[in-house]
């Protein structure tokens, strides 16, 4: 127990001085870089595109290809918008979709919902032909994916052509072979369905994509809720007696009690009469 | 000899100044500086007796628990409430934490644009309930109804936008002594039959003593609960019928979207039976009650004028406080399948007041201190938080767990009824007004159910347009801010590839803006097709 203690070794030290060289570099590079796009982004994260903008109109020097994205992208919500804004947005989204990166993907994926969703006067067509391009440019890119989902909507309601409903949902569905991401696939699946029972489509149409949606999971909200019902209550009209049950039976198990609970539980009464007809064989 | 003296009085003043000093500090001064660093206000409408006095006592509690904090309740009468929260959010001064009604006239897109989801936050345990039997229960599921309406109603449909404080239903408050006096008995009439039976005693008691009594207390927004309620149940079978996406239930654009399509109307049979006993309960309230506000029937039963108020369980602290008789809570009494003029199209008991809680609180977009604002939101919905409120407020609470008192266990509703979710009144500003416009024709001794059929169908053509119009603009300003949202996620995780939530985030987003974008052009089919009003 000596209170002093011994020098270290020459070895110790030199090693000690050679990791922090190699440790240190590390370390910043798993720090996230504060150049000011960060903050931006995380105001823009955040609802705060005024501040981002402010903190964008700080950063010196000429601006990177992702800090040209940041400004594009922040033109989009910083109020008030304006058509001239957007039209400026929209150019600066297709020059940097020109590149072969991901600021270049994400740039022309929102050059497409410029048309679909912020022009004063949505143009369908164009953000159709938009996330086309994008799809086939970088099918694998997050965004082109997230492009087909969006595109699937444009099918599913509004292009001009096919026109009718069950030709627009057979569009809808020839995007899902080309969708990759899971939870993608599962948002496009949950509006075929929607679309389905919208157009008075054939339940088990309707059934088949639900389903799909309910093996994925993970939605959050009032959706899950519904999802359970939606699949018993269709199962049950469909004829589909067992997987009424089911679902039916998982909706009261895992859901909170309500006045919808009630007219579940009727549902189940009006089933065990059908389950009992259809067992002798009664219409 | 001077000096000395003199240096003595000096030390005396200058220890009777200190003593003074000391004594004021501890007994009288606040601090130059305020000891909270952080203010929240809390703001709502709610100034019935009760509420206020019940957040009151959770706002003591909660400055008790967090000396940082100090809250500030907001109160606004209902009358300007929607003038005062338009103009404080647009001007960037509203409260931190802000009370918000669907149903609350041309305000359908203060959600979108002035709002912030509370999604994250409802899917974790409330940190209020730690020790209790909701520990590890996610916030949303701690709610008795697990927070349906505002599901239902948030501008997002894969959001969570509110907490709520309170569970309401409508009740039928019952003037125990004036029933016995003029029937003789206490037993309150236990269906739709026996109050028509009522209906024609009250009148004779009041035709023979000259006493202005009528069966119900009326006034505008009385009449409208009670519409709600009986054209919910009505309906119900029409609503089935209608329920293509078999949810078991019509979201308020369902219904306006079935109109636009022809498959519903009030000339059905059905619409028809629950006009006809609107009016037939109308004819037992004071003649001209419609230019009246709920104000007015509460004082019109607390008079001792009227056997009976329908009112929403939020004015039963203020009914039961105020009255010097005693009151009998009741369900209202429902038509049976024999009745004749509801029986061919009965389902079932139909819910009044659905069981759903309420007086939801919204997450201001603008708040400097959401944290803060976050944490006084979950205290108030905790166990204890939302006991203190209860105890002090007379309503019920909105919590699992937490003790209902005696006194007001009537104003639950069980699970014993149905609810399709569509009231066929308030459908969307415009379909209200123009409901609200034209009531008189149905309510007034001149009027019939026929002369406010075709009234209110003339008008709905277009009314239903214009609110299913506002329903694609209201989605059009949620779904918008998003796509930068998404891209800011999606750029913060290029930056930091180990910061899984962010991944989490962004895919969270997508979904939910997809949702949102579907129905917004789904309705907006909806809204070609049907093409101009003609």
């Amino acid at each position: 127990m000596s209170g002093v203690s011994a020098p270290l070794p020459q070895w110790r030290c030199w090693f000690g001085a050679g990791l922090c060289c190699v440790l240190l570099p590390l370390a910043r590079a798993a720090t996230p870089v504060s150049d000011g796009t960060t903050e931006a982004w995380q105001f823009m994260a955040n609802q705060l595109p005024r501040d981002a903008y402010a903190r964008l109109g700080r950063i010196k020097g000429a601006p990177t290809r992702e800090q040209a994205l940041a400004s594009a992208v922040v033109a989009v919500d910083y109020q008030p918008v304006t058509q001239d804004r957007l039209h400026d947005a929209e150019a600066a989204f297709a020059q940097l979709a020109q590149g072969d990166d991901e600021v270049a993907d994400a740039a022309a994926y929102m050059q497409a919902r410029l048309y679909q969703v912020h022009f004063q006067q949505p143009d369908y067509i164009r953000a159709a032909a938009l996330y086309r391009a994008l799809a086939e440019r970088h099918p694998a890119s997050h965004w082109a994916q997230l492009g087909l989902v969006k595109l699937g909507l444009l099918e599913l309601y509004t292009l001009p052509e096919p026109a009718a409903p069950a030709d627009r949902i057979a569009a809808a569905m020839a995007l899902l072979g080309r969708i990759h991401e899971e939870k993608l696939q599962r948002d496009l699946h949950l509006q075929i369905a929607h679309a389905g029972t919208f157009y008075e489509q054939p339940l088990d149409l309707v059934l088949a994509h639900l389903k799909e949606v309910d093996r994925i999971g993970g939605l959050v909200g009032q959706v899950p809720e519904d999802l359970a019902i939606e699949l018993g209550e269709l199962s049950l009209r469909a004829g589909h007696y067992a997987d009424a049950r089911k679902y039916f039976e998982i909706y009261l198990r895992d859901f909170t009690p309500n006045l919808r609970s009630v007219t579940v539980r009727r549902r189940l009464e009006d089933l065990a009469v059908l389950e009992a007809k259809a067992k002798e064989g009664r219409p | 000899m001077r000096k000395p003296r003199a240096r003595s009085l000096g030390f005396g003043l200058l220890a009777a100044g200190y003593v003074f000093a000391v004594f004021w500090v501890f007994t009288r001064s606040e601090p130059v500086v305020a000891s909270r660093p952080v203010t929240i206000r809390i703001a709502h409408w709610q100034i019935e007796k009760g509420p206020p006095d019940g957040v009151d006592a959770v706002i003591r509690r909660y400055e008790e628990l967090n000396p940082r904090v100090k809250v500030e309740q907001v109160l606004v009468p209902g009358r300007v409430y929607n003038q005062w929260m338009r103009t404080n959010l647009v001007g960037g001064t509203g409260a931190d934490l802000i009370e918000y009604g669907v149903w609350l006239d041309g305000l359908t897109d203060i959600p979108a644009r002035y709002f912030e989801p509370i999604t994250d936050e409802m899917l974790r345990p409330n940190p209020y309930n730690r020790g209790t039997a909701l520990e590890k229960v996610p916030w949303v599921q701690t709610f008795t109804d697990g927070l349906l309406n505002q599901r239902v109603n948030a501008p997002d449909p894969g959001q969570f936008y509110a907490a709520t404080v309170t569970e309401v239903s409508e009740r039928l408050f019952c003037n125990r002594d004036l029933l016995r006096k003029i029937t003789g008995s206490d037993r309150p009439p236990r269906n739709f039959a026996e109050l028509r039976a009522l209906f024609q005693k009250v009148a004779d008691y009041a035709a023979r003593t000259g006493e202005p009594i009528y069966t119900l207390a009326g006034a505008r927004d009385n009449a409208a609960w009670l519409m709600q309620y009986l054209m919910g149940g009505a309906m119900m079978q029409s609503s089935q019928r209608n329920d293509r996406h078999g949810t078991l239930s019509l979201y308020t654009w369902d219904e306006i979207g079935l109109y636009l399509e022809g498959r519903w109307s009030y000339r059905s049979p059905e619409a028809k039976a629950g006009l006809t006993m609107m009016r037939e309960i109308s004819m037992s309230m004071k003649p001209g009650f419609l230019q009246s506000l709920r104000d007015a029937a509460t004082q019109e039963f607390l008079r001792g004028d009227a056997v009976f108020i329908f009112a929403g369980t939020w004015d039963g602290t203020s009914i039961r406080s105020l009255s010097t008789f005693p009151i009998d809570v009741l369900r209202f009494p429902q038509p049976t399948r024999d009745d004749p003029v509801m029986g061919p199209y009965f389902f079932g008991a139909f819910a009044d007041g659905g069981g759903g809680t309420a007086m939801e609180f919204y997450l201001n977009k603008q708040s400097p201190h959401k944290a803060e604002a976050i944490d006084f939101l979950h205290f108030l919905t905790s166990v204890e938080g939302n006991q203190l409120f209860t105890d002090h407020s007379g309503w019920l609470p909105s919590v699992r767990e937490v003790k209902v008192p005696a006194d007001i266990e009537a104003y639950k509703t069980p699970l014993d009824c149905y609810s399709f979710g569509a009231e066929y009144m308030l459908m969307g500003s415009t379909v209200s007004e123009a409901i609200y416009r034209n009531l008189y024709l149905l309510t007034d001794t001149h009027g019939s159910v026929d002369q406010f059929v075709d009234a209110i169908e003339r008008e709905m053509p277009a009314a239903a347009r214009a609110d299913l119009g506002k329903e694609v603009s209201n989605r059009a300003i949620t779904v918008r801010p998003q796509d930068v949202r998404i891209v800011a996620n999606a750029a913060l995780g290029w930056r930091a590839p180990q910061d899984a939530s962010l991944q989490v985030a962004r895919e969270r987003l997508e979904s939910s803006q997809t949702q949102s974008e579907a129905l917004m052009l789904q309705l907006g089919r909806q809204l070609a097709i049907a093409g101009p009003a003609r």
